[in-house]
């Protein structure tokens, strides 16, 4: 029997740069994530990255099928180190980088919580309420804004929204922990699917004991993650997963866009 | 020698301390009685006069040197005891198999922790030592390890009551103090060199030597000669000092982060020949500041790519990056139980009691026992003295609790520990002070070397040595006495039958290095250029002329405002009133700290430059300049406008030798052409500027303002020797400018500016004159093709247009011509940003 819920498999993938860099190699990261680096030493006013992938995503079965585990049971076997992946799942309890445990998000998260509860229904119930009660905003938040900031704005983006429901889960003590990745829509009815119209995206993945594993929720989309969510690459947050980092040598201003395209074969 | 006039005839040893001189019976140990004979046969003027002498040493030596004034720089923490810290060989083989199984066992751990993690598993350590470590980088975990982790370590040591060794303490990152402990070790051979020898102290070098041999090992490919450099943090951090020392010592290239670049998957050295791979790195870098693109994104320190070059194995980086982990205070309670679990052996060396809060009953513990205990961080070594409960006030210790219980995990509690004491010899007195010794190990692959000695620091006030690495009264040499004759044949030379290829000239010279010299040849040359000014001018003003026939000193001071010297009102206003002003402007502009330019403001730039090429050049030479801010120091009150011209003969003096010492001692070197350059092109400058100010606009009689000229050109003599008491402007004007045979003439500036720019290397491709050398040949055709008479003659409109002409030009285009230099050859920090985005998500 399989464990997982979902599958991606990557079939084939290429990364084209312009202009052509003076170096690139390739490594894994520690959380298994296959990165890049490459270096351009010439003079450049742009620089564009076309990563093009074929990938399968497969779905075992249903997340609401599943009977899980009380919340408060996975805590204390991550904790106690009685669940067989406890050393896997325990190093997405404490505080990363950019997300610090705190008693507002512990008060936010007990609603959904409930003493005795499974922890897959908690965790949907919270996603539920981030979805409802904060505002998607892009205009409220910016790359730097901090997951306290974006819980008292009760606003953002899908990177606050992660970066909230996770500070929620750890502050509980249950591991989670932060994909990106991207998201295949449909268009409506009538309208044609437009190129490029997508755009990268980010979720989270919750610990829900060693039978289940990690289950992907979408508090963005008020879901949980099934084929239509493409996971890239995960860590503890936005700042060990960024899909591109880099330093510039040399004045001026940079800015940065994004197109994704996710299209069926 | 009597037992009455011994220096340790007063020596009170500490109750309840092991003390390292006498036993508990009163009788001096063995180990010190062949000291103790040859401190008392110095008497006590002997061993003061000793004492003198360490100061001094330690004062003129190459890792003291002084803050360039104005800046926040960190020196010598302590100075030297003239008295050793003594050790017997018996302590000495306990203490070194106790440290040899410590590296072992650090370096055990770590390789765990970043790899299979068997300790987790088997629970013999928190999983939570990383999981909650706020300065553990996942990247640590990732990166390829080829070698030991643990390359070079030290420990931390107090010795308790029953004279056993207890670690208080490891450094696992870049542990300071090495270059300290050499340092001491050279200040007292000299001072005592017949002591050390006859006493079979195990010498240092042999350590170093290893250590030299070792680091070339590293780099990989095996290569005969690669090329080590140490990573220093920079100026201002307390590290330079001893980073520019060891490198000087060890033959090491000092580098900063900007000095450093990755091309393809290397690492280089950004030179004036171009990138030259750096074999092995030394870095006194955290850990997490080594990379920006990969670590902290806003450190300064690191190198762009770093992480990438050691997954490509073409750089050794000593100690491997995440070998920090192995020192985070909250490892020590667990060490013993992973020595057994790894090793199947109980620890040597004990370590001082240490609770990590993270666990529930260590933390109660903790809570219950605050007043005994002293608390710290549990992840991260630092230089804050830890929270002392005892000394807070309830208020203090109550938050203090808070904050222990909200986040456990990141507090440790510790016990504070005996120390022994030791002879200490300060203030003409032998007082028993409390000791800290730290040991310096070196891993290579199949062995761990103890450094035979170590840093020693101690204080009246046991407390006040836990504090921190740096903290205490004074340092000591510590001396570990061998059983039998020592050899001393010992140095860093290598053995002569070593194959070595000859090399000749220096091409690796970092930019940054070049870019300092040049600034010091320039900071040296505007200085004694203005002090011969201010020299000229005040003797003039104190000399026995009345002021009213003073006809020359109107231009002088002219001159004096244009090099910024004083304020341009003066130049301007009615002489008469300001003479008397001037008698006491003129030095207290000298001796003003906070002149932004002028003579001070050029000597501090000096001393900051030579600073930041301390390892680059001679110590006679740092000596010198040193020497040259201390003619500017005074008490209370500013000397007057007499005093204020002998200061200004020593400073001209010192600046002379170190011109000296530039000329006769430098090799020829690109270092050295950018010196010179700096040099020339100021020379050529403050004569173009003297001339301007002084001779374009002609006053009536000119004799008395001539011979001011040529003194404060220092071409006076040369000049009465070819045209005796008759001053004229044409000999004058041909002497400073047109005569290519005199050091200090324009021409003379210019010809030697070209033949440095000929020299520097340059990009083969291009075959034609660059930019800086068009403006060289320029400059010096126009002076050549001038003629002194011509250059002399008055117009109708009383200004020598001429001369007027030329010297605008110098004055024009010898700044174009340095920066033409700057911009070819010289460092262009730009500026770096990192590139980042954020996902804004779909919403479907």
């Amino acid at each position: 029997m399989k464990t997982l819920t979902t599958t991606v498999e990557c079939h084939e993938s290429q990364v084209e740069i312009s202009p052509s860099p003076s170096f690139r190699s390739e490594h894994v990261d520690y959380f298994g994530n296959r990165v890049l680096c490459f270096t351009i030493e010439s003079l450049h006013q742009e620089l564009t990255v076309t990563a093009t992938s074929e990938v399968s995503v497969c779905q075992h079965r249903k997340v609401e099928e599943n009977t899980s585990l009380a919340w408060e049971k996975v805590r204390d076997d991550v904790a106690r180190g009685r669940d067989s992946r406890w050393l896997e799942a325990q190093e997405f309890v404490f505080d990363s980088p950019r997300i610090a445990r705190g008693a507002d998000f512990a008060e936010f998260a007990q609603v959904s919580f409930l003493p005795g509860r499974e922890v897959v229904e908690a965790t949907r119930n919270l996603t539920r309420r981030i979805h409802s009660s904060f505002r998607y905003d892009v205009t409220a938040t910016d790359v730097n804004t901090s997951t306290d900031e974006a819980l008292a704005l009760r606003a953002g983006v899908c990177q606050d929204f992660a970066h909230v429901q996770i500070a929620c889960l750890r502050s509980l003590g249950i591991p989670a922990r932060y994909v990106s990745g991207y998201l295949r829509t449909a268009p409506p009815p009538g309208i044609a699917r437009m190129v490029g119209a997508d755009e990268s995206h980010a979720w989270v993945s919750v610990y829900c004991g060693s039978q289940l594993g990690w289950i992907d929720f979408d508090p963005t989309n008020n879901c949980v993650a099934e084929t239509n969510h493409i996971p890239i690459c995960v860590g503890r947050d936005y700042s060990e997963v960024s899909p591109m980092r880099g330093v510039v040598i040399g004045g001026g201003t940079t800015a940065l866009s994004v197109h994704v395209d996710v299209d069926s074969i | 020698m009597s037992q009455q006039s011994s220096h340790f005839a007063a020596y009170q040893p500490v109750k309840q301390r092991y003390d390292e001189y006498v036993d508990i019976h009163g009788s001096v140990r063995h180990v010190w009685q062949p000291v103790r004979e040859t401190l008392d046969a110095l008497g006590a003027e002997g061993l003061q006069a000793a004492s003198i002498e360490v100061d001094r040493l330690v004062r003129e030596s190459g890792a003291n040197f002084q803050a360039p004034r104005g800046r926040q720089f960190v020196g010598r923490p302590w100075q030297l005891a003239a008295t050793p810290f003594v050790m017997d060989a018996a302590q000495w083989r306990l203490l070194q198999q106790g440290l040899q199984q410590r590296v072992r066992v650090l370096e055990a751990v770590v390789q765990d922790l970043l790899g299979a993690q068997r300790l987790f598993q088997e629970r013999i350590i928190p999983a939570s030592l990383l999981s909650a470590n706020p300065f553990y980088s996942r990247a640590y975990h990732e990166l390829p390890c080829l070698a030991k982790r643990l390359t070079l370590c030290a420990t931390d040591l107090a010795k308790d009551q029953d004279g056993s060794w207890w670690v208080t303490g490891d450094r696992t990152r870049a542990p300071s103090g090495l270059g300290y402990a050499l340092e001491n070790r050279i200040i007292t051979s000299r001072v005592f060199p017949k002591l050390i020898h006859s006493s079979n102290v195990c010498r240092l070098a042999s350590f170093f030597v290893r250590l030299q041999s070792h680091f070339s090992s590293l780099a990989r490919p095996c290569l005969e000669n690669p090329h080590v450099a140490i990573l220093t943090p920079g100026m201002d951090s307390y590290r330079y000092v001893e980073d520019a020392y060891l490198a000087r010592y060890l033959g090491y290239t000092l580098v900063q982060g900007r000095d450093l670049a990755v091309r393809g998957n290397r690492l280089t050295l950004k030179t004036l020949a171009g990138l030259q791979p750096i074999d092995v790195l030394w870095r006194h870098v955290s850990d997490r500041k080594c990379d920006p693109l990969e670590l902290e994104p806003t450190s300064m320190q690191g190198i762009t790519g770093l992480l990438q070059t050691i997954r490509a194995g073409t750089v050794a980086v000593v100690n491997s990056i995440g070998a920090s982990l192995a020192q985070m205070p909250a490892l020590v309670p667990f060490l013993p139980a992973a020595a057994r679990f790894l090793f199947g052996e109980e620890l040597i060396l004990p370590s001082l009691a240490t609770y990590w809060c993270g666990g529930a009953r260590e933390r109660l513990y903790t809570l219950e026992h605050l007043e005994e205990l002293s608390i710290r961080d549990a992840f991260s070594v630092s230089s804050k003295p830890p929270m002392q409960p005892r000394e807070m006030s309830a208020a203090q210790v109550s938050q203090l609790v808070d904050r222990i219980n909200k986040n456990p995990h990141l507090f440790i509690a510790q016990a504070s520990p005996a120390r022994s004491t030791t002879p200490v010899w300060h203030d003409g007195k032998m007082h028993a002070w409390h000791t800290a010794l730290r040991c310096f190990q070196l891993q290579t692959e199949s062995d761990v070397e103890i450094m035979p000695g170590g840093l020693v620091r101690v204080s009246p006030d046991a407390l006040s040595l836990d504090h921190s690495p740096t903290s205490g009264r004074l340092g000591q040499d510590c001396w570990v006495v061998s059983d039998t004759p020592v050899d001393h044949e010992i140095s860093l030379l290598p053995p002569l039958h070593a194959p070595l290829k000859l090399v000749r000239g220096g091409i690796a010279l970092p930019s940054r290095v070049a870019e300092n010299l040049y600034w010091l040849g320039r900071s040296a040359e505007r200085a004694e250029a203005i002090a011969r000014l201010l020299r000229c001018t005040l003797s003039r003003i104190v000399g026995e002329t009345v002021s009213a026939r003073l006809p020359d000193l109107p231009r002088l001071v002219a001159a004096l405002a244009a090099l910024g010297q004083i304020e341009p009102d003066y130049a301007i206003a009615e002489f008469e009133a300001i003479l008397p002003a001037l008698e006491t402007q003129l030095p207290a502009s000298v001796f003003d700290q906070d002149q932004a330019v002028g003579l001070r403001a050029g000597v501090t730039d000096m001393e900051e430059k030579a600073a930041a090429v301390h390892d680059r050049i001679s110590l006679d030479a740092y000596r010198i300049i040193t020497q040259v801010g201390k003619h500017l120091d005074y008490e209370q009150t500013i000397p007057d406008a007499g005093m204020t011209i002998n200061r200004l003969d020593g400073i001209i003096g010192d600046l002379l030798a170190f011109s000296g010492v530039a000329s006769e001692s430098m090799t020829r070197t690109h270092g050295w052409r950018f010196l010179q350059l700096g040099r020339r092109i100021e020379r050529a400058h403050q004569t173009a500027e003297l001339l301007a100010a002084t001779l374009v606009n002609p006053i009536q009689d000119e004799r008395q303002l001539l011979e001011s000229i040529l003194q404060a050109t220092d071409c006076l003599m040369t000049y009465r020797s070819r045209y005796l008491l008759q001053l004229q402007p044409e000999a004058t004007i041909d002497l400073l400018v047109n005569d290519v045979s005199n050091p200090r003439s324009v021409a003379f500036q210019l010809i030697a500016i070209n033949g440095l720019l000929e020299e520097l290397p340059r990009d083969v491709s291009i075959n034609h004159p660059v930019e800086e050398q068009h403006i060289a040949r320029d400059l010096f055709q126009a002076v050549e093709a001038s003629v002194p008479a011509q250059l002399a003659t008055v117009s109708g409109k009383k200004l020598r247009s001429n001369l007027d002409s030329i010297v605008t030009q110098l004055i024009n285009q010898l700044p174009k011509l340095s920066d033409a230099i700057s911009a070819r050859y010289l460092i262009h920090t730009a500026p770096s940003q990192e590139l980042t985005g954020r996902l804004s998500g779909v919403t479907t």
